[in-house]
């Protein structure tokens, strides 16, 4: 019996410390705001989204067409398409221009449906937000898999302007990577191997923007 | 730690150089050198790690995958608490010791992470990300051969990583056998938990290259600074 007591009495002793260590650690995690407009703005919609990409009642096809127009009233997809053309912005023609915004809407609709729709069990938290400049807030949302809760959260944040009085998205990133500056390495690298031929980017985005469907 | 301190100048002395005229700002002289070790990972991707991924991912039941990477992380606990304690990020170390000690206890040696259900979230730091904290610079970016994506910085920090291992300083029997098989699980399940992403990034991207670049240097960027928002543009 005595020489029980040692090895229950060390075990215990860690359980106890481990215990306790529990206790502090969760005690001080929390957190208790009023949501600000942005946030209040990215809660709203991600509702939204759910409810599109989650309607039973609708097709494949109509959810996506739905989908696409609601992302077309969130984001202000011109300006992230102005943004990734980088320095060949200034030489393209007004023609190329016009017709890289068609194709790149066209592409981004397309591919950041297909990003969404793989997340279509999952839900976003916001968990606050930060002002980057007087028009400028990044709102920062955390993954919700009500299915897993042992999923590994990861970070998915959005970029809030005011464009022409509407509040919309400019731009949004995954675990640190934004969708803007990747698309921009993208786009200036391949338009660099073409000499900077925006009519070539042009088709290689309607290709693109077709395979996904 | 002599090896360490070797490892931090060779660090500060390459992430220092200079780097010629470069208009785009991609900072990728080796660029030609680097596409082709790409597409030779990709070739090796292609036949063996990505087959054997869907693999893993289709016959490993979604439990056992959990319970692996759950157990793997906790291995790995250790060295993210010493990078925590280098980077001066005392109460980040606290968490993650608390996480060990949990999750080695109560959690069957890591099987199941308890720690998180108790909401003790884990986070990963490693020895390039602690030479980011202490000051070092990037540098050139370079396509490691099977590794993938990496800087001297980050190329160096990897080495030193396997030095803060206390693994490493275990011997037990067939220890380099054991952890070859720490190794190679890791990278397959890595892999397999990022099979539908890395396809889409592919299918969307129209230089896969130059997307992987920016999305390892964004992501990088980001892990260094905690996930805090970066405080430039």
């Amino acid at each position: 019996m005595r020489g029980m007591t040692k090895p229950y009495k060390f075990i215990l002793a860690t359980f106890s410390f481990v215990a306790a260590l529990v206790l502090s650690l969760g005690l001080s995690m929390g957190r208790a705001e009023a949501a600000s407009p942005a946030e209040q703005f990215i809660a709203d919609n991600v509702q939204k989204a759910m409810g599109i990409l989650n309607n039973t009642a609708s097709s494949k096809d109509q959810k996506k067409t739905e989908f696409q127009n609601f992302l077309l009233g969130l984001t202000d997809i011109q300006s992230i398409g102005r943004y990734t053309l980088g320095q060949y912005r200034r030489s393209a023609s007004p023609e190329d221009l016009t017709a890289f915004d068609a194709a790149f809407k066209e592409y981004a609709l397309s591919v950041y449906q297909s990003y969404f729709a793989k997340y279509s069990g999952q839900s976003l938290k916001v968990t606050g937000s930060n002002q980057l400049g007087a028009n400028d807030i990044m709102v920062k949302t955390v993954t919700v898999d009500p299915k897993k809760s042992s999923a590994k959260p990861f970070e998915v944040n959005f970029r809030v302007q005011t464009v022409n009085g509407r509040t919309m998205v400019v731009d949004f990133s995954v675990e640190g990577v934004w969708i803007r500056e990747l698309e921009r390495n993208d786009f200036t690298s391949y338009l660099g191997q073409k000499n900077g031929d925006v009519k070539a980017l042009i088709a290689m985005l309607k290709q693109k923007a077709a395979q996904q469907h | 730690m002599r090896l360490l301190a070797f490892l931090v100048v060779a660090g500060v002395l390459l992430g220092g150089c200079a780097s010629p005229a470069d208009p785009a700002g991609v900072n990728d002289p080796y660029e030609a050198t680097n596409r082709e070790i790409f597409d030779f990972n990709l070739m090796v991707d292609r036949t063996f790690l990505k087959p054997t991924a869907e693999r893993y991912q289709t016959y490993v039941p979604e439990v056992v995958r959990d319970s692996l990477r759950s157990t793997l992380d906790n291995l790995h606990a250790p060295v993210v608490v010493a990078n925590d304690l280098l980077q001066a990020e005392a109460s980040r170390a606290g968490t993650m010791t608390g996480r060990f000690l949990i999750n080695s206890t109560i959690g069957l040696g890591g099987l199941i992470d308890v720690a998180t259900g108790f909401g003790i979230e884990s986070h990963d730091e490693d020895f390039g990300q602690t030479l980011a904290v202490w000051g070092v610079g990037d540098g050139p970016y370079l396509m490691l051969p099977l590794l993938g994506p990496s800087n001297p910085r980050d190329a160096v920090g990897r080495l030193a990583d396997v030095g803060l291992d206390p693994v490493t300083y275990i011997k037990f029997k067939r220890h380099v056998m054991w952890e070859g098989v720490r190794m190679y699980l890791n990278i397959v399940d890595t892999r397999a938990r990022n099979l539908e992403t890395l396809d889409g990034i592919e299918r969307n991207s129209l230089d896969f290259y130059a997307t992987a670049r920016s999305l390892y240097r964004q992501n990088r960027a980001y892990q260094i600074r905690n996930g805090m928002p970066s405080t430039d543009e």
